[in-house]
């Protein structure tokens, strides 16, 4: 019997619906924003081409670098405190010696299931004075900390950020983990290495590709975050250069800026794409 | 007594004149095709009116939808303006937005369907509010005349005296700061968050400053006038020395504060003793009481205004007449005025309603709360003395964001209060000018 | 066995105890949120927030959440189901295809049609989602499902996860074999390749539902119709009207958190068979 040969077509076939979806709403969007972005327009009025004036606007708009600068804050203090808990969790949860292990898997992925706007105002809640436990806690020892004040909001966005993703990146780490050949540890084991020297020689240097997907991908949600500020800005005030995602947002849906905001969505794609890029170089990652 | 007479008699003489304008302005029928219109707006309890308008006007239906309160509708009514789609006939606006969605050439102007036969219908300065040069905009739906409630409990344990001037208010303030440690504020500075900006907005107002000023398409801002400084310096400072407190209005947290007796008093807006009444606990139930808005020593006794909206046809409406029949009903017939008054706490824009006898009914939830009170009429009295000049400009959206801004680095100490006004003038005038607007 | 510790080594239970502090923490909201969503609003303002009680107020909390507004939290939790149901199912299909493609075939541009899909994970929501809501203007497609449910069913990440599955789980001689049977690629991929891809399926299918579900961005753009809105839009809607006295009581709302939270963690613990083999099975090695 003869063999059939796969179709030249066969592939897109399959690729097909994906494609056509990929191009409506990834490739025709960003296309047409850049469009939109060349172009001035207030209200209803015909919209003027304005060529790349737009993109000088966004070099010269404070608000909108305060807001990266911002997230470039947040990104490095959060980003450390979520990877650091995660790589612990990972490493305990990893180690068949260790007790409980599916237990606290279980508990520490669970607020990935939960939506980031309820986490929001769950928080937010917890937050408030008058409903908050902390309150309690804190007042035993002389505190009365407001959590939503200017001054404290960063940190208790953070603590959000934080409680939300941690588990998620544990089980990116542990993943890595799991990959490592267990005959490794042997080895290391009968040469005398200590747990703690497994960990540092071993485990770790084998699991940096997981480690720079796991800070990309935080690189990427955190200048993307919006849904937290957003809902918290019902209950206190969050000034819309919080965040990158907050300021466009604001800048088109509140003062119906479009055009503005289209240049200003792309320039963070850039900056967004630039930072990933620093990591997945700086650690020479390759994909495969 | 006499004083009781008389003011009694100047009510009823005002009441008939009210009365013999009402009697001369029918509100129009409909005698079109039946249509269903899309109504959006966050009043609560506004279905009610909304079936009485369906009884009288059998052939327009009502989709009515709560998208939000204020700036999350005003969202979606701008994007779905700028897609040219999605926008409901009629939507809620508040004075403060109105220019923007007029500049931004969203809203039909409805002189085109003959608005102009109802304008006795309403009070005054909220005409004046939804006109932009010859065209009318939007209907008044309801104010927020801005008057002092205080808590008698607190004020007695306290023995301070009833403030009628800006300064014996901060005397009681220093006082009660002294008395009490600190542990109870005189009031609260409510002018946190972009949606609550406009309670100082509403005090600078009252205080006769203006923010801004127009001829035709130019426009001169002026926010950090003398006015507007001292009126901002005033309340800053009060912050600043610890006597009122800074909850953002509306939370858990302060409607907890005014509830257990923490705060002593609160300037609030026509449409405000609903929300204390039905938010608060019973603790001072009954020891709330309303008196005028104090004023500045040498000045005279005048009241700003703090929220209430409109409503407004959009151009995306097929049925932009039948719109406006609806808005017109719905915020000029004493039936609906009076229900949106009952549910939502809606101090009527129009004179009909502000006149009905069941507003100044006194067995209500509200008036009890505030010991058997007329609260209406109160309002009614601070109505009166609204300075009628004082305009928006249509960058509103970005002055409140901003306002709140610098109102936050103020109160965080990072600036003085004349520095942010300042800072607010510059930024927002920068804002206006690229937006392409011709202002100074 | 030498080098099984006792479990009553110092270290061993110091490290025990701060994985149960851990535990706390994440808990922490949960504990929260299901005892107060069993209080009246004044037993919220003035009772212990981390404890129940009395009365127990949580039936007139759920009638209250129930029937505030003619029942509309019901309404929006059939529509977080309609939206993540169907996103789930249409994604999984799509990725599968797609991942089947990329990882058995060659064809011109593969590489570069990877990366380009890889790199679209980065492109920011808000860069999409303003042309997206004009583009679904244009195609009359506003207030309708389908504005959340199609932009939703481009998941870069799932097609991704679904070429390591394809590579991982459905051996190439596979496919050779069945050829010389006769049996056409579709054959190949629907009777014989999906079945053996299944944990792969399982996990994209429970992560497009996780985040359908959890969406909040897209709809709060194309959705304006309260009928139309999921869980997560239309909780956050209430929260800014109560924050402004106009809305449900906080014994409703904080009901309605709990009602939205509930089905996805019961899923979550109840599937762990899969999103944990699923992603242990490698699904991320670099």
């Amino acid at each position: 019997m003869k063999k059939i040969k796969f179709q030249k077509s066969l592939p897109f076939v399959f690729l097909s619906p994906f494609l056509i979806l990929f191009g409506l709403f990834y490739i025709a969007p960003l296309v047409y924003g850049f469009y939109l972005s060349l172009f001035h327009r207030y209200g209803l009025r015909p919209a003027t081409f304005v060529g790349l004036k737009n993109y000088v606007q966004v070099f010269n708009d404070a608000n909108f670098w305060f807001s990266i600068l911002n997230m470039t804050k947040f990104f490095l203090i959060q980003g450390s405190i979520m990877i650091g808990l995660a790589l612990i969790f990972a490493l305990y949860i990893d180690n068949e010696k260790n007790h409980f292990r599916g237990l606290f898997r279980m508990i520490y992925y669970i607020p990935f299931a939960i939506p980031t706007a309820i986490s929001g105002i769950l928080w937010g809640f917890m937050y408030s004075k008058s409903l908050s436990p902390f309150q309690s806690i804190f007042g035993l020892v002389g505190l009365h900390p407001n959590f939503l004040s200017s001054g404290s909001l960063f940190w208790s966005i953070i603590n959000i950020v934080t409680w939300e993703w941690a588990g998620y990146n544990m089980i990116i780490l542990y993943s890595g983990l799991q990959s490592i050949p267990r005959e490794l540890y042997e080895a290391a084991h009968i040469d005398g290495a200590k747990s703690f020297d497994i960990i540092k020689y071993v485990k770790i240097p084998l699991i940096v590709p997981s480690l720079i997907l796991s800070i990309v991908f935080t690189v990427i949600g955190t200048f993307q975050i919006f849904n937290e500020p957003y809902v918290l800005g019902s209950m206190t005030f969050i000034p819309p250069s919080f965040t990158p995602n907050l300021y466009i947002y604001t800048t088109a849906f509140s003062y119906g800026n479009f055009n503005y905001a289209a240049a200003l969505a792309i320039i963070l794609a850039l900056v967004t794409f630039a930072g990933s890029m620093v990591f997945m170089r700086f650690a020479g990652f390759k994909e495969e | 007594m006499k004083k009781y007479v008389i003011s009694l008699l100047v009510i009823s003489m005002l009441l008939l004149s009210l009365a013999a304008f009402a009697d001369t302005v029918q509100l129009p029928t409909y005698n079109g095709p039946a249509v269903t219109l899309t109504f959006w707006s966050w009043v609560p309890g506004i279905s009610n009116s909304i079936a009485a308008f369906e009884k009288a006007y059998p052939n327009i239906k009502i989709n009515y939808v709560n998208v939000g309160a204020n700036f999350t509708e005003y969202n979606k009514l701008l994007t779905a303006l700028s897609a040219g789609s999605g926008a409901p006939d009629v939507a809620q606006i508040e004075y403060q937005v109105l220019p923007t969605f007029i500049s931004y050439g969203g809203l039909v102007d409805l002189t085109k369907y003959g608005i102009n036969k109802y304008e006795s219908l309403f009070v005054p300065w909220t005409w004046n509010q939804v006109k932009s040069g010859n065209g009318v905009y939007a209907v008044p739906q309801d104010t927020g005349p801005l008057a002092l409630a205080y808590n008698k409990a607190i004020f007695a344990k306290y023995d301070l005296t009833v403030p009628t001037t800006w300064e014996e208010f901060e005397k009681d303030a220093q006082k009660l700061y002294q008395e009490s440690n600190g542990t109870v504020y005189m009031t609260n500075f409510n002018a946190i968050g972009a949606s609550n900006v406009n309670w100082l907005v509403g005090l600078i107002w009252a205080a006769g400053g203006q923010l801004w000023t127009s001829n035709g398409n130019n426009w001169v801002q002026t926010i950090n006038s003398p006015i507007a400084k001292k009126v901002v310096s005033y309340w800053g400072n009060m912050v600043n020395k610890g006597y009122i407190s800074s909850y953002e209005p509306f939370t858990s947290d302060w409607y907890n504060a005014m509830s257990n007796g923490k705060i002593a008093s609160m300037i609030s807006a026509a449409w405000l003793p609903l929300l204390l009444a039905n938010n608060l606990s019973n603790q001072y139930a009954g020891q709330w009481q309303i008196v005028p808005l104090p004023y500045f020593a040498g000045e005279k006794s005048t009241s700003g205004n703090w929220g209430g909206s409109t409503d407004a046809v959009t151009v995306q409406s097929k049925y932009p007449e039948a719109s406006m029949i609806f808005a017109l009903w719905l915020n000029a017939n004493p039936t609906s005025t009076t229900l949106d008054n009952e549910n939502g706490g809606l101090f009527p824009a129009a004179i009909t309603g502000l006149e009905d006898p069941t507003m100044h009914n006194t067995s209500t939830n509200t008036d009890k709360f505030f010991g058997g009170q007329d609260v209406n009429q109160a309002f009614f009295d601070a109505s009166d003395i609204v300075n009628v000049n004082f305009a928006w400009a249509p960058w509103a959206n970005y002055f409140f964001n901003s306002f709140a801004n610098y109102m936050n680095e103020a109160l965080s100490g990072k600036m003085t209060w004349d520095q942010a006004m300042d800072q607010l003038q510059s930024s927002t005038l920068n804002y206006a000018q690229t937006q392409g607007f011709n202002v100074k | 066995m030498d080098t099984k510790k006792s479990f009553y080594s110092p270290s061993t239970v110091t490290m025990v105890a701060l994985m149960f502090v851990a535990s706390a923490y994440f808990l922490l909201p949960l504990f929260w949120i299901i005892i107060a969503s069993t209080k009246s609003d004044s037993q919220l303002f003035s009772t212990n927030p981390l404890w129940f009680a009395l009365p127990f107020n949580a039936l007139n909390n759920i009638f209250n959440t129930s029937s505030y507004d003619g029942a509309t939290l019901w309404r929006w939790f059939s529509n977080s189901i309609i939206y993540a149901g169907s996103v789930s199912a249409g994604t999984t299909l799509i990725s599968a295809m797609a991942g089947f493609a990329f990882s058995k075939y060659d064809f011109f541009g593969k590489n570069i049609l990877f990366y380009i899909i890889l790199g679209a994970i980065m492109v920011p929501t808000t860069a999409l989602v303003l042309p997206v809501y004009l583009l679904m203007h244009g195609l009359n497609l506003i207030n309708t499902y389908w504005a959340v449910i199609l932009p939703s069913l481009v998941n870069p990440f799932s097609i991704y996860l679904m070429r390591i599955f394809w590579m991982q789980e459905f051996p190439n001689e596979l496919i050779d074999a069945a050829h010389v049977d006769g049996a056409s690629d579709f054959t190949i991929f629907f009777r014989i390749g999906l079945p053996l891809v299944k944990g792969g399926l399982a996990t994209v299918a429970l992560f497009s539902f996780v985040s359908t579900w959890n969406n909040f961005f897209l709809p709060l753009v194309v959705i304006s119709k309260s009928n139309l809105f999921p869980l997560t839009l239309g909780i956050s809607i209430w929260t800014s009207l109560t924050s402004t006295g106009r809305g449900p009581s906080y014994g409703a709302i904080t009901m309605g958190i709990l009602i939205s939270i509930v089905p996805l963690i019961l899923a979550f613990i109840l599937l762990r068979r899969y999103w944990q083999s699923g992603l242990s099975s490698g699904a991320v090695k670099g």
